[in-house]
C-alpha cells in the first residue's frame, strides 16, 4: 500500500442531525439582533455609536463611585454613604438622553434592513412565524437596553457595596432593595423608549430618517409639552401627557421615592402612575400595531 | 406515481378582485420541477402559498405531506427558498448569513458552522465567504441565495427566477448548480419564465397561464411527439411525395422533412424511402417540441 496521501472527494453530505423548530430559530435571531445592534462582526463604522454610547453610559457610573471613594478616603466618618455627588437615581436622570439615543439607533437598525434588503423572505421561508420574528428582534433590544442601563448601574450597585463601612457582603444584602428599584426602573426605561422605537422602525424605509422621526417625536413633543405646561395655555395638561420622553423620569422618580420637578406630566398635576399607563399604553399599541404589520408582510 | 411531495386540490387564491391563482390541482412527484407561465401567470403566488405565506383563498394545500393551510411551521424547517428578489443582508459577510440561515431553520450552531463552509464551497464562493455581500456582483448574490436556501439540506427546495438579472456565464453557472441539486437528493421546484431554462433543469413542468393550470406533466411526455424528422441532402421536395405516396402525413421545412405514419414504423419507412429515391440524410430522430411550440400551440404568448 502507498504512503503517499489520498484526497476523498465527499461530495454533497446530507444533514441528519436535529432540527430544533422554531425556539432555536428565535434564539439565534435575538444573538443576531445583538450583534447587529451592537456592530459586532459588521464593518469597523457600524460599531463607532454604539459602543461611544455604551461608553458615555458607563462614565457617570465610574465617576459616581470614584467620588464615593475619594470622599471615604478623605474623610472616614463619610465611608459607606453614597457618593453625595449621584446614586442610582440620578444615573437615571444623567443617562436618560444616552438610552434614547441608543433605543433611536437600535430600534431602525433591527426592524429597517430586514424589509429593504428583502431578507424577511428568508425568515418566511424558516419556522417562524411573524410574532417569532417580532419577537426575536423586540427580545434583541430588550437585552440591550437592559444591559446599557443595569451594568452600569450595577458596576455603581457593588462599588457602594466595596465601600461601605459594614463590609461587603454585609452591604449588598443591605442595600439589595436598591436591585429591586434597579430592575424595575430599568424595565421602564426599557418600555418608555424602546415601544415607539420599534413602532417607527416598522413603517420606516430606511434607518437614518427613523432614527430622526423617534428623536424628533420624544424630545419635541416633550419639549412642546413643558413649553405649554409652563406658559400655562389652554390644553396644557392634556399636552403633558405627550411628553414621552419625560415619563420614565416621573415613574423612576416615583419608584425610588425621589422628588420630581420640573417635568410636565409632574407640574401639570398628574399622578405618576399615570405616566406607568401611558408607557404602558404605548407599549401596548405599539405591539398591536407592528404584530399587524408584520403579518401582512410576512 | 410516488408519494406526491406538493399536491393541491381546488386552490385558488385572489388579491382583492383580482383571481391569481384559480382552481389549481395538482400532483406533483419528486425530482426537478419546472414552473413556467408568463409574468403575472401566478407563479410566484403559487410559490408562496406553498411555503404558506399566503394562504389560499379555498381549497389544500399539501407540501411534504404536511397541511400548509392548516399549519406551514413543521414543514419550513425541511423546505428552502431563493426568492426572486435580494434576500441578502448587505453588512454582514457570506459565511455568517449562511451560519445564521442554517441556525433560523433549526440547525445546531456547530452543525450550522459546518454546513454553511461545505455550501459556500458548493457554490463557488469559498473563497470570498468573509467578504460582506454589499461588495458581491449579481452573480456572487445569486450563489449567495441560493447557499442560504440549502444550506440547512432541505427535502424541497423553491427557487423564483434562479438566473434572474445574470450575464450568459453566470446563467450558465447557475443552472449547473441547480442541475447539481438533485443528485444531492433535494427536490427543487424552479420558476422561470426562461422555458429553455425549465427544458435543461427539469423532469417535471407546471405550466400556468392567467393563474390556471395549462399542463401538469413529465417533460418527456409533453415535448416528445410521434412525428419523425429527417434532413435530406438532395431534393426535400422528391422525398416528401415518395412518403405522402406511402400514406404518411408530410410537411417541409427547408431541407427538413416531419414524417407522420400512423400505419407502421415511421423510421423503416424513411429509410426505404430514401434507399429508393437515392437521397442521402443529415440527421434522422424523432422530432422534439420546445415548451415554447406547447405555448404556440395552445395559441398562448410564450413567457419569453
Amino acid at each position: 500500500m502507498s504512503d503517499r496521501g489520498v484526497v476523498f472527494d465527499l461530495g454533497y453530505v446530507p444533514y441528519e442531525g436535529p432540527r430544533l423548530g422554531t425556539a432555536a430559530a428565535v434564539r439565534a435571531e435575538v444573538r443576531d439582533g445583538i450583534r447587529r445592534v451592537l456592530g459586532l462582526r459588521r464593518k469597523a463604522r457600524k460599531k463607532i455609536l454604539p459602543w461611544m454610547l455604551v461608553g458615555i453610559a458607563l462614565i457617570p457610573a465610574i465617576v459616581f463611585v470614584g467620588l464615593a471613594f475619594l470622599l471615604s478616603s478623605f474623610d472616614p466618618l463619610g465611608a459607606g454613604e453614597d457618593s453625595p455627588f449621584g446614586g442610582h437615581v440620578d444615573f437615571f436622570g444623567l443617562i436618560g438622553n444616552v438610552v434614547l439615543l441608543f433605543a433611536a439607533l437600535a430600534g431602525p437598525e433591527l426592524l429597517v434592513p430586514d424589509r429593504t434588503e428583502g431578507v424577511l423572505a428568508v425568515y418566511s421561508s424558516r419556522p417562524m412565524r411573524p410574532r417569532d420574528y417580532l419577537l426575536g428582534r423586540t427580545g434583541a433590544l430588550a437585552i440591550v437596553l437592559a444591559g446599557f442601563l443595569l451594568v452600569p448601574q450595577f458596576l455603581m450597585y457593588l462599588g457602594f457595596a466595596a465601600l461601605d463601612d459594614a463590609g461587603f457582603l454585609r452591604a449588598l444584602a443591605e442595600r439589595s432593595d436598591d436591585l429591586v428599584q434597579i430592575v424595575l426602573s430599568s424595565g421602564v426605561y426599557m418600555l418608555a423608549y424602546g415601544a415607539p422605537a420599534i413602532l417607527i422602525a416598522t413603517f420606516a424605509r430606511r434607518t437614518a430618517p427613523a432614527t430622526g422621526v423617534y428623536l424628533a417625536l420624544m424630545l419635541v413633543l416633550s419639549g412642546f409639552a413643558q413649553g405649554m405646561v409652563e406658559g400655562d395655555v389652554t390644553g396644557a395638561r392634556f399636552a403633558a401627557l405627550g411628553a414621552l420622553a419625560q415619563h420614565p423620569v416621573v415613574v423612576t422618580d416615583w419608584i425610588f421615592d425621589h422628588s420630581t420637578f420640573g417635568l410636565a406630566p409632574v407640574d401639570a398635576g398628574w399622578d405618576p402612575w399615570v405616566s406607568l399607563a401611558i408607557i404602558l399604553l404605548v407599549t401596548a399599541v405599539t405591539a398591536v400595531v407592528t404584530i399587524r404589520r408584520y403579518r401582512s408582510l410576512m | 406515481m410516488t408519494a406526491p411531495i406538493i399536491s393541491t386540490k381546488g386552490m385558488s387564491h385572489a388579491y382583492g378582485d383580482i383571481v391569481a391563482l384559480h382552481d389549481v390541482t395538482i400532483d406533483v412527484p419528486p425530482g426537478s420541477i419546472g414552473l413556467v407561465g408568463a409574468n403575472g401567470a401566478g407563479k410566484t403566488t403559487l410559490i408562496k402559498i406553498l411555503l404558506g405565506i399566503l394562504e389560499p383563498t379555498v381549497g389544500s394545500v399539501d407540501v411534504l405531506s404536511v397541511d400548509v393551510v392548516k399549519d406551514p411551521i413543521p414543514m419550513r424547517s425541511n423546505v428552502g427558498y431563493m426568492p426572486e428578489g435580494s434576500c441578502l443582508p448587505l453588512s454582514q459577510t457570506a459565511a455568517d448569513f449562511t451560519v445564521y440561515a442554517a441556525e433560523l431553520a433549526g440547525l445546531p450552531r456547530r452543525a450550522s458552522r459546518q454546513r454553511a463552509s461545505d455550501v459556500l464551497t458548493l457554490v463557488g464562493l469559498h473563497e470570498e465567504r468573509f467578504r460582506y455581500m454589499g461588495e458581491f456582483s449579481t452573480g456572487m448574490k445569486q450563489r449567495a441565495m441560493l447557499a442560504q436556501a440549502i444550506v440547512h439540506d432541505p427535502s424541497l427546495v423553491f427557487l423564483d427566477e434562479p438566473t434572474a438579472g445574470l450575464d450568459p456565464e453566470g446563467r450558465e453557472e447557475m443552472l449547473e448548480l441547480v442541475g447539481r441539486l438533485g443528485s444531492f437528493g433535494i427536490n427543487v421546484l424552479t420558476s422561470s419564465h426562461v422555458l429553455t431554462d425549465i427544458e435543461r433543469t427539469c423532469d417535471w413542468v407546471i405550466m400556468l397561464d392567467g393563474g390556471r393550470v395549462l399542463r401538469n406533466g413529465p417533460l418527456a411526455g409533453l415535448t416528445d411527439t410521434s412525428t419523425v424528422e429527417v434532413e435530406v441532402l438532395g431534393d426535400p421536395v422528391v422525398v416528401a411525395e415518395a412518403l405522402t405516396r406511402a400514406g404518411a402525413t408530410v410537411e417541409t421545412d427547408h431541407q427538413t422533412v416531419f414524417v407522420e405514419y400512423p400505419a407502421g414504423d415511421t423510421f423503416v419507412l424513411v429509410r426505404d424511402v430514401l434507399a429508393d429515391t437515392g437521397i442521402g440524410m443529415r440527421r434522422l430522430g424523432a422530432r422534439s417540441t420546445s415548451l415554447e411550440d406547447i405555448f404556440l400551440a395552445q395559441d398562448l404568448e410564450p413567457p419569453s
